[in-house]
C-alpha cells in the first residue's frame, strides 16, 4: 500500500510526542486482551525506537511499573523500515526476516530484544482487536 | 497416482498464529517446540507454553491434523531431567510424535510413552538404512527425517531398505548440513544448536548500519558486511564472509536455499512420506505462502502433466534467504 503523501507531510511537521502517547495509550488499552500471560519483564526499562525511515520520524516507548510510556532515553534497540513497510509487517502480509533480507528492515542496538519484541507480535493474535473496528475501515485498510 | 498415497505435508510453526495458518492453508501436520534449550530454534519469544501446545493441538486435531513436537536437542549434563519434562509435557498434551535426536531420549519416551510415536530427528544424522534400522530396533521409531546430504538415487536406496517411514526436506534456509554435529558457532560463541538449541544466540549477535552499508558481528567478530542494496542473509558463521589468501568470500558456504519443487515427482515415485518445511523462526506469513505453495505443488505432482509453474517459484524466491534457490544434494549430476 502506498501511504498517502499528505499523511506523510502531516507526520513529518507533528512533534514526536503526541504519536508516541497515542502508541502507548492504545498498547495500554489493549495489553491484557493480547498479551494476558505476558508479564514483559524483559521488556522493563528498556527503551525500543520504531523509526520510519523514509519520513525520517519515530517514536520510542518503553515499559514502567506495569504500563507502557514514552521515552526519552538512548534506545536499546532500534527498528528501521519505511512506514508502508511496518504496514505491510503488521498486516501480516510479509514475513519480517524477508524484509531483513532484503534489506527492508533493520534491527540496531540489542539483537535478542528485538528478536523478543519481534517473535511476540508473531506470536500475537490480534483477531479480537480487529473485531472492534468498523467493516467499513476493515475493508478499506484490507485488515 | 491416489491421493492417498501423497506425502504428508510437515509446516513449521514458531506460535500459535504461525500453526493456525499452517493447518488452515493444507499442511499435513505441524511441527512446533517449547520456550526453551530442548529444541534447536530456542530464540528469545519464540515457541509454546504448554498451554499454547495444548491449544494448538486441539487446533490442529479437530481439523484431521498432526501435531509433532521437535525435542531435537541433546540432553546436557546435569539437566536431562529439563529434557524429560519436555517428553512428558509432549505426552500429556496429546502430540501425534515426538521428533528426537538424543539416543538416550529416544530410549527415556519409548519406556515411560510407548504409546507416544517417535521420530528420528534430521539431528540424529542417520544417512543410511543401517542407521536408520538400528533406530527401529531400538527404538520402536515409526519415521526418520534424512539430513540434507543425500542424492535422489541415495535416499531411494535408503527407502528401499527400511520399513521406517522417511521424510525429507523441501524447502528452507540451508547451513552447512553437519546435522547433528555443527559446533561452529561454539568457535564464536562457546554455544552451538546441540547443547543450546540455537547456532548465532541472539545476544551475541550485533547488526551495525553505516550508512547504507550493514556489518554483522558474532561475539565481536566480524563475519560479514553488506554494499548498500545487497541481500542479507541470516548472521551464521558459516554463511559468513571471511578473508581467505587475499580474497574474501563464502569461504564455508553462500545463504542459499532448498526447493525441490523440480523433483516432487520423483520424490512421489520412490516413496517419500513426508516432506518437510524449514523455518520455524520465521513469521505466520512465512508459514501461510509456503503452505500454501507446497500443497498446491504436493497436489499437482502426482499428474504425469505436472510442472512448476511460475507464481509457485515467485513466492519461494521472494521468501528465501540468500541469493539463489538449489535442489542441494538431490541432484549431484557429477556424482
Amino acid at each position: 500500500m502506498k501511504i498517502p503523501p499528505t499523511l506523510i507531510r502531516v507526520l513529518q511537521r507533528l512533534p514526536e510526542a503526541p504519536p508516541a502517547f497515542a502508541v502507548v495509550a492504545a498498547l495500554n488499552l489493549v495489553r491484557r486482551q493480547l498479551w494476558p500471560e505476558e508479564d514483559f519483564a524483559w521488556l522493563e526499562g528498556r527503551t525500543v525506537r520504531l523509526q520510519a525511515s523514509d519520513i525520517g520520524c519515530g517514536l520510542s516507548y518503553s515499559f514502567q511499573r506495569g504500563r507502557f510510556v514514552t521515552s526519552t532515553q538512548t534506545p536499546d534497540v532500534i527498528f528501521g523500515a519505511s512506514l508502508a513497510d511496518y504496514w505491510i509487517i503488521a498486516r501480516r502480509q510479509e514475513d519480517p526476516d524477508t524484509l531483513f533480507f532484503q534489506r527492508r528492515l533493520s534491527i540496531c542496538g540489542d539483537t535478542e530484544l528485538g528478536l523478543q519484541l519481534k517473535n511476540l507480535m508473531d506470536a500475537t493474535d490480534f483477531s479480537p482487536l480487529f473485531e472492534k473496528i468498523p467493516q467499513a475501515i476493515r475493508l478499506r485498510f484490507g485488515i | 497416482m491416489s491421493a492417498a498415497t501423497l506425502p504428508e505435508l510437515i509446516c513449521p510453526a514458531g506460535s500459535l498464529p504461525a500453526l493456525k495458518a499452517a493447518v488452515d492453508h493444507g499442511a499435513d501436520a505441524v511441527y512446533l517446540g517449547f520456550k526453551n534449550a530442548t529444541n534447536a530454534r530456542n530464540f528469545a519469544g519464540l515457541n509454546f507454553t504448554d498451554a499454547q501446545i495444548r491449544s494448538g493441538i486441539d487446533y490442529a486435531q479437530s481439523r484431521g491434523r498432526e501435531v509433532l513436537v521437535a525435542i531435537n536437542t541433546y540432553a546436557q549434563a546435569g539437566r536431562v531431567k529439563e529434557w524429560h519434562a519436555a517428553i512428558d509435557a509432549a505426552a500429556d498434551a496429546g502430540a501425534n510424535a515426538v521428533i528426537l535426536a538424543d539416543l538416550g531420549l529416544l530410549d527415556y519416551a519409548m519406556r515411560v510413552h510407548p504409546q507416544l510415536n517417535r521420530h528420528l530427528s534430521v539431528q540424529g544424522s542417520a544417512t543410511n538404512f543401517e542407521a536408520v534400522n538400528l533406530a527401529q530396533d531400538y527404538f520402536g521409531i515409526r519415521r526418520a527425517v534424512l539430513p540434507r546430504v543425500l542424492t535422489l538415487p541415495q535416499v531411494e536406496f535408503v527407502i528401499k531398505n527400511t520399513t521406517v517411514e522417511i521424510e525429507v526436506f523441501g524447502f528452507g534456509s540451508l547451513c552447512v548440513m553437519a546435522e547433528g554435529r555443527c559446533i561452529l558457532s561454539s568457535y564464536a560463541t562457546g554455544e552451538s544448536p546441540n547443547t543450546h538449541g540455537v547456532c548465532s544466540p541472539a545476544s551475541h549477535v550485533q547488526w551495525l548500519p553505516q550508512g547504507n552499508t550493514m556489518d554483522t558481528r558474532l561475539n565481536g567478530i566480524l563475519i560479514d558486511h553488506f554494499e548498500a542494496g545487497e541481500p542479507a542473509g541470516y548472521p551464521t558463521l558459516c554463511k559468513g564472509r571471511f578473508e581467505v589468501n587475499d580474497a574474501t568470500y563464502y569461504a564455508l558456504e553462500e545463504p542459499t536455499s532448498l526447493n525441490a519443487l523440480s523433483v516432487l515427482p520423483e520424490l512421489l515415485r520412490i516413496g517419500v512420506r513426508a516432506i518437510k518445511v524449514e523455518g520455524r523462526q520465521r513469521s505466520p506469513a512465512y508459514t501461510a505462502e509456503v503452505t500454501k505453495t507446497l500443497r498446491a505443488a504436493l497436489d499437482a505432482a502426482a499428474d504425469a502433466r505436472y510442472t512448476v509453474k511460475p507464481a509457485w517459484q515467485q513466492t519461494l524466491s521472494k521468501v528465501s534467504e540468500g541469493h539463489q534457490q538449489t535442489l542441494g544434494a538431490y541432484s549431484r549430476p557429477w556424482r
